[in-house]
């Protein structure tokens, strides 16, 4: 067959293009998401270290975890909601003491708050690894806040996974302790740690934390005051009320109006509407929240872990799903909830069809309240508690403070005030106060008590003695599956 | 290659020009199937050796000497006919094609080769045999068809990818999907969709513009594709315009589709018998109660009804084509309307392809195929697809867990609706849950509309004789915009006052390649030889928006006003392959055969030093019918045929995404300000997963090829596994698994080909085709020293892949029937001790010991982690299909006939249709134990209890086996007679009558045992690896029956 040359020449330059293609373009192979960092860059200037202190508040703040299903579990565990929709993604299993290590109420919230631990433990580890690029104070203050937020996540492990403090100080299994950064596949085998050693982490980090926290910032974030007012719960969960005196001084004033007189301002609002208005933080001059986890429209807990969603009515554009309602013969039979009550407190419920719902958190999809997670209210009870022997009169006037900012003219009944009767009222207006806010199983918990039976329509849950079965969940089965040397309850 | 070994036949038979005196025999032939005359036939007469060939019109005269004798018809892709010479001078004949030979050509990769001369693994199925299927995409039809090649339609979903698996799972974490090739471009697979409409991306491609689907399946020839072979590759060629007259086709067909199985349930008297006598056996007051209306009639709702309904369908195909020496065209437009029996869900279609291939030069060829459709899936939420599996809105589910004694509209004409975003309670003292279905399917919305372009166009040059340089510039563009509208009156959309999400993805490809071709013979000495570089990238992004809240009910649209808007759907992605490769084939006299091919492929997903991965295989194969001792003896008389091959070669899975070497924090937001996280635990160490593939076979040629029969062994060693190992939660490792090379498997089997021309006369014909493959997957090394990986359905875990057991095994807690004594659900427990449960009693005494020395004492509970044992495999162990073909006279029958089994099913609908919630039951609850000694397998019926019947963990008792054998297609057609057609200018028409998915027999209770709700998915949470085999709130699947009419002019 014959060519002739300059047939040739034009295949040449059909072929040349394939040559050049495959020569020009070197980086070909090298591709990187425009939507991610390398690693290599998240620490490197004082913006992206400070936008990662952040992310651990974003892990903790996941809709898994302080985002709404701790507070949730926490409440539903407890006699004062019954079930309205038993709906196995939205807590029923929970509410009625029927999980098992697999179900995901176990296995989500486990794994939410030990991402939120590693992020923080990477913090720790790369602000040391990166202190020259921050001042010295910034650089401490970073790592007091992520020590404090993996004492909150730690604390909130214990309520679930570890049979409470009082059974046997401490001695029973806890959690396992992870206090590095995990990034690769190492590492999978940790035992756990007993419950007093989970707790003496706990308290380290936060007094480790203390001193170099922020004196001042917003309610957002871990100040001072933020990690004081965590040691008075944290103590009070231990039975160690000397403690919670010890701390719980160093911001109640000795007087009434109680307020904290170094760091943030810690003060009862005077309106405890205001403080459940969605978006609070307080101001400059005073708040109630020793932190508050932010919500936004473009970060929102999530489909199934809001607040509202759980607990609000369906009517009126409220935007609830009226999943769980107050039962009536919980603490909604209280007085303080009775028809022609004048508490502020019972303005935070509503009537939907035959049951009440809290409304509490009120902002409709995508559910956007601030979640509260430790109030000045609290600090003042927990104190309150704790000087019931030792101080009566002050408890007694912790405790008139937080009732009478929601019913001013109101007087306890001599009675409700005796020795006998007092840490009983105080636990009464817990309940009253923090219905909604995750405090009441832990509180069940620390006091050695059983979760009573309720039941409904849609459902009945059982009575669970103290440290029966059921009392607290099972390990994760995707933590026994993967972790050898973790014992399940 | 057709028309050159036409050319061949005429250079061959003008050369051995016939002479004689006595008469003359003249005639006609022409086509069976289309009437059309054949040009380029050979006529000869037995025996002596002159011939001719028919011209143009199909005209042929031939000359002979002798008186009898029989005249021999034969042309490439035509069976070859025989017919005695009479005592008339006329001898008119039609052809009839030749299914198996019109494969004769297989297409390998980048070459073309002659199945004669294949020594690899290759399946090949015609576009024949996809005709007038009622289906939305081709590898629907693929059932049954190729030996090794496993189909599984997920459920009745129109355009919901089904599971195709090539020679078994071939991957844990990674898909298992076929690379896919259509003209030489690796087009995009897999649902599309990002809402309930299912969006196969292959349903762009129009089966009627398919020639052939040539699946390779061992490393020799898929290695050519290096590290996207593993999982088997399907090359489709679409059609090309064939010398001769122009030719139009048409092809249309009508039909209706309608749920199959449903599985009975309680009607409203029932339900609230049932319902009540669960509540007072519990203590509890009944709750339950019929309904009458203003006119005294009873509340009776058959909710199936606001599911499903009788559909009608239609399709039409429309195709130009032809060739002359320098140009052969094909065009082709089709439109598709295919409406499925769930309310609401339908597949339209409308696509055009333009194929040219034009002699520019004397040495250089041109050509495109161009193809454009758009695709519009529009579907309810049926909670069928994966992840979806327990969705509260989902109408497989909303279909049975609604109470029948609950009217859906109220007498006003209103929906049945409580304040609460459920249905109305009716008399019921209790509402549930769910919401009223008729609200879904009249007012949310679901579409996902595709624009697809497939592209190539191609140059071909010929240097030398035997060399020739190939460029082809190929791309694959999809663009889908996907939109969903939730209404504010019930279901997902209540709690936020409805809302619509749109978003749209952006998927480009392409793909440059050049090769350089050499082939040439040396006498007894066939070589053949190839090297290409190639490469390709593939970029996507899509964007996208969640609104909430509408302002005025009239809003249905995202568009339209509502209170918030937030981002949904952002995607952004890319990657790029670079590739060398070469193949090599050698033959010896058609005797000996040899071939290998290399391909080194280097992709942007990998770390700098890992980037580029080596991929080869090799074949032997060995024709002992050619050797001389064979041909002599008396064997070959019977047996024609005789070719042993063999292959062995290591290609690879590289699904593994874009950037899984990268260690990533992404930005995101902590309530206003930026918040920074970690986000990918990469890992730099990861490497191709790679799979070493090994085949031996042998196909035998009985009588000529009336009979042949092609086995072949396979085995399949997937090392370097990846896995997304799993991380001990604690870890905190984001997504608590890490991409890393871990675990071995292998799959093994034997496949069987049978092809049969039982009768072949000129009024009836009786063709059987057999295809039969066996299967053994085992998992031998897995990450984090052999960790369990389980298979997650949503909520629900019923699958683990353990080493030593095959992939995605069934996973329950074993259940020993119902206690008669008691009417107690028994567990087995890990110790194989036997427990009666008990709703009904306090939580801390609801398992008790049902025998031995503890018997009645409380037991600790059935911890489903703990106790959950292997119930059996979930892939199929062996599967087939067996194709009947008959003709008589104008008339032809198929029946299509696929079968499988060896698996096991975890039917998790039936743990929800026994429910003792507020959830309607099946009808079989009403077998419930109610008296001491009764034998029955439904226990003793407690209000609430959701452990007895397996909701609350996945139980033995709802596991079965998933044998089956399916009357999936049977056609029956009517040629025209050619009298009649010629008179309206129509050369060719057929009509026919089609059932698909006529019968299934089975023992398993669900209502369709091929199913899989997981499909191709890879999620974690929802994997079709991890999870195959499990049947969840799931539609049923759907029997059509069409009518059709393909017409040729």
């Amino acid at each position: 067959m014959k060519i002739k040359i300059n047939n040739k020449l034009k295949y040449l330059f059909i072929a040349a293009p394939m040559v050049f293609a495959s020569s020009c373009k070197k980086d070909f192979l090298n591709t990187a998401p425009q939507t991610a960092l390398p690693i290599e860059d998240a620490f490197s200037n004082p913006d992206r270290i400070l936008s990662q202190v952040n992310g651990i508040y974003a892990g903790v703040k996941n809709g898994q975890f302080y985002g709404g299903r701790y507070l949730i579990y926490n409440d539903i565990r407890g006699e004062d909601f019954i079930v309205n929709k038993p709906n196995g993604v939205t807590g029923l299993d929970t509410w009625r003491f029927n999980v098992t290590s697999g179900t995901n109420e176990v296995v989500n919230l486990w794994g939410a708050v030990y991402a939120a631990i590693n992020r923080a433990n990477l913090v720790i580890e790369g602000v040391a690894a990166n202190a020259s690029i921050l001042t010295p104070v910034v650089s401490k203050q970073y790592i007091a806040e992520a020590k404090f937020l993996r004492a909150l996540s730690y604390y909130s492990l214990l309520q679930f996974y570890a049979k409470p403090y009082v059974t046997d100080n401490g001695a029973s299994l806890g959690v396992p302790l992870r206090l590095k950064g995990e990034k690769d596949l190492t590492g999978n085998d940790l035992k756990r740690s007993t419950v007093a050693e989970v707790y003496t982490q706990i308290l380290k980090d936060l007094n480790e934390a203390e001193p170099d926290l922020a004196l001042t910032l917003p309610a957002t974030r871990a100040s001072r005051n933020t990690a004081i007012a965590l040691k008075t719960r944290v103590y009070l969960s231990m039975g160690n009320l000397a403690s919670v005196v010890t701390e719980a001084n160093k911001i109640v004033s000795a007087t009434a109006p109680f307020a904290a007189t170094t760091g943030t301002p810690l003060k009862l609002e005077s309106n405890l509407a205001t403080v459940f208005g969605g978006a609070y933080v307080g101001n400059a001059s005073a708040t109630e929240v020793a932190l508050t986890f932010p919500m936004a429209d473009l970060d929102a807990p999530g489909t199934q872990n809001q607040l509202a969603y759980y607990y609000n009515v369906a009517t009126n554009g409220a935007g609830g799903n009226e999943e769980f309602f107050l039962n009536p013969t919980g603490i909604f039979a209280n007085a303080a909830f009775a028809a022609g009550s004048t508490d502020a407190r019972k303005g935070l419920t509503a009537v939907s069809g035959a049951n009440t719902y809290l409304t509490k958190f009120k902002r409709p999809s995508p559910y956007t309240d601030y979640v509260p997670v430790i109030r000045y209210a609290e600090v003042l009870l927990n104190l309150a508690e704790a000087t019931v022997v030792s101080d009566p009169t002050r408890s007694i006037a912790l405790l008139t403070a937080v009732r009478q900012r929601s019913n001013p003219g109101y007087v306890f009944p001599a009675a409700d005030l005796l020795p006998a009767n007092l840490k009983n009222t105080i636990l009464a207006e817990r309940r009253i106060e923090f219905l909604g806010e995750g405090l009441r199983a832990p509180d069940i918990m620390r006091l050695g008590l059983g979760f009573v039976a309720k039941s409904g329509s849609q459902g009945t849950a059982p009575a669970i003695p103290f440290n029966t079965a059921g009392y607290i969940w099972p390990i994760s089965s995707t933590e026994i599956q993967n972790n050898k040397l973790v014992v399940q309850n | 290659m057709k028309k050159l070994l036409q050319s061949l036949f005429v250079l061959l038979f003008i050369a051995g020009a016939a002479f004689g005196q006595e008469r003359t025999i003249t005639g006609t032939v022409t086509g069976k199937e289309d009437g059309l005359p054949l040009p380029g036939v050979s006529v000869r007469i037995k025996g002596s050796s002159g011939g001719t060939i028919t011209a143009a019109d199909g005209k042929y005269s031939i000359r002979t000497t002798a008186t009898t004798g029989t005249l021999e018809f034969s042309s490439i892709g035509f069976t070859s006919q025989s017919k005695s010479i009479g005592a008339g001078g006329v001898v008119n004949v039609a052809l009839s094609t030749d299914a198996k030979t019109l494969t004769d050509v297989v297409v390998t990769g980048y070459t073309t080769q002659s199945k004669r001369d294949v020594t690899g693994s290759i399946a090949s199925v015609s576009g024949e045999k996809l005709k007038n299927q009622p289906i939305q995409s081709f590898e629907q039809a693929l059932a049954g068809k190729a030996a090794g090649v496993n189909i599984i339609q997920p459920n009745g979903v129109l355009n919901n990818p089904p599971v195709f698996r090539v020679r078994g799972f071939n991957s844990i974490s990674l898909s298992s999907y076929p690379l896919i090739i259509v003209d030489g471009i690796p087009v995009f697979t897999g649902d599309q969709s990002s809402n309930s409409a299912a969006g196969n991306a292959l349903g762009d491609i129009n089966p009627a513009d398919i020639e052939s689907i040539d699946i390779l399946k061992d490393a020799a020839s898929s290695a050519i594709y290096g590290s996207r072979a593993a999982n088997g590759v399907v090359v489709i060629t679409t059609k090309k315009g064939k010398q001769g007259v122009t030719k139009v086709n048409y092809e249309g067909w009508v039909g209706t589709t309608k749920a199959q199985n449903l599985t009975p349930l309680l009607n409203a008297a029932e339900y609230v018998l049932i319902k009540n006598e669960s509540r007072t056996n519990i203590g509890l007051a009944p709750a339950f109660f019929l309904q009458n209306r203003a006119d005294g009639s009873q509340v009776e709702t058959n909710w199936y009804d606001y599911a499903y309904r009788t559909a009608t369908s239609q399709n039409h195909a429309l195709n130009f084509s032809g060739a002359n020496e320098k140009t052969s065209y094909y065009v082709s437009v089709g439109y598709g309307n295919q409406q499925g029996f769930i309310l609401g869900n339908s597949f339209e279609r409308k696509n055009g392809r333009v194929n040219l291939d034009h002699k520019l030069f004397k040495n250089v060829t041109i050509g495109t195929n161009f193809s454009y459709s758009n695709t519009l899936n529009r579907a309810p939420n049926t909670g069928s697809l994966p992840g979806q599996a327990f969705s509260t809105v989902g109408l497989g589910r909303l279909a049975i867990v609604l109470p029948p004694n609950v009217s859906p509209y109220n007498e006003d004409g209103s929906y049945n609706m409580n304040a609460s975003g459920a249905i109305g309670l009716g008399a019921n003292t209790i509402a549930s849950n769910y919401p009223n279905s008729a609200v879904l399917v009249n007012e949310d919305k679901n579409t996902s509309e595709s624009d697809r372009i497939i592209a190539n166009a191609y140059a071909s040059i010929q240097i030398v004789k035997g060399l020739a340089f190939k460029t082809t510039y190929g791309l694959d563009n999809l663009k889908i915009d996907n939109n969903s509208f939730v209404n504010r009156l019930q279901g997902d959309g209540f709690s936020y006052n409805g809302g619509a999400t749109s978003n749209f993805v952006k998927n480009a490809r392409w793909n440059w390649s050049n090769t350089l071709n050499y082939s040439g013979v040396f006498g007894d000495h066939s070589l053949g030889a190839f090297i290409g570089a190639e490469d390709q990238y593939t970029k996507s992004s899509g964007y996208g928006a969640t609104r909430q809240g509408v302002i005025d009910p009239f809003i249905q649209v995202f568009q339209g006003s509502f209170s918030t808007i937030t981002p949904a759907g952002l995607t952004q992605g890319d990657n790029a392959f670079r590739s060398y490769f070469g193949s090599i084939n050698y033959d010896y006299k058609k005797k000996y055969y040899l071939t290998g091919s290399f391909r080194r492929d280097g992709y942007s997903g990998l770390s700098a030093g890992n980037k580029y991965g080596n991929f080869g295989g090799a074949s032997v194969g060995w024709a002992l019918s050619e050797e001389n001792f064979y041909k002599g003896s008396g064997l070959s008389e019977i047996l024609t045929r005789i070719k042993f091959h063999g292959s062995y070669g290591e290609v690879g899975n590289i699904n593994i995404g874009n950037y899984p070497a990268l260690y990533l924090y992404s930005p995101g937001l902590y309530g206003s300000s930026p918040a920074l996280s970690f986000s990918q635990a990469g890992n730099p160490d990861l490497k191709w997963e790679t799979s070493k593939k090994a085949d031996v076979g042998v196909n035998l040629e009985f009588l000529a090829g009336r009979f042949s029969l092609d086995v072949d062994y396979y085995h399949n060693n997937i090392d370097n596994l990846v896995q997304n190992a799993p991380q001990a939660p604690s870890k905190g490792i984001p997504g608590n698994t890490i991409t890393t090379n871990v675990g071995k498997m292998y799959n093994k089997g034997f496949e069987f080909t049978i092809n049969s021309k039982n009768i072949n006369n000129d009024d009836f014909t009786w063709s059987t085709t057999l295809t039969f493959s066996t299967l053994k997957n085992e998992v031998t090394e897995l990450g984090n020293n052999n960790a369990d990986v389980f298979g997650a359905t949503g909520l629900e875990t019923a699958n683990i892949t353990r080493v030593g057991y095959p992939i995605g095994s069934i996973y329950t807690v074993p259940t020993a029937g119902v206690d008669p004594a008691t009417g107690e659900r028994v567990f087995i427990n890990r110790f194989g001790q036997k427990l009666r449960f008990s709703f009904a009693r306090a939580a801390a005494a609801r398992y008790q010991y049902l025998d031995g020395a503890n018997a009645g004492q409380n037991a600790p509970a059935i911890d489903a982690a703990l106790d959950a044992t292997i119930t059996g495999q979930s892939i199929p162990k062996w599967f087939g299909g067996l194709d009947n073909n008959f003709r008589y006279k104008a008339f032809d029958l198929t029946i299509g006939v696929t079968f499988s089994g060896g698996n096991k099913i975890y039917y998790g609908s039936l743990a929800g249709l026994r429910d003792q919630r507020f959830w309607n039951n099946e009808a079989g609850v009403l077998n419930r134990w109610t008296t001491p000694g009764q034998i029955t397998d439904v226990p003793r019926l407690v209000y609430g209890d959701n452990t007895s019947n397996g909701s609350a963990f996945a139980q033995s008792q709802n596991v079965f086996s998933g044998n089956f054998l399916k009357v999936r297609n049977l056609a029956l057609g009517y040629t025209l007679p050619q009298t009649v057609l010629s008179k309206l200018g129509v050369s060719s028409a057929r009509i026919y009558l089609q059932s698909s998915n006529l019968l299934i027999i089975s023992n398993y209770p669900g209502p369709d045992p091929e199913v899989s709700v997981n499909g191709n998915s890879t999620t974690t949470g929802n994997s079709g690896n991890l999870a195959p085999g499990v049947d969840r709130n799931s539609v049923p699947s759907g029997r059509t029956f069409t009518f059709g009419l393909n017409v040729g002019f």
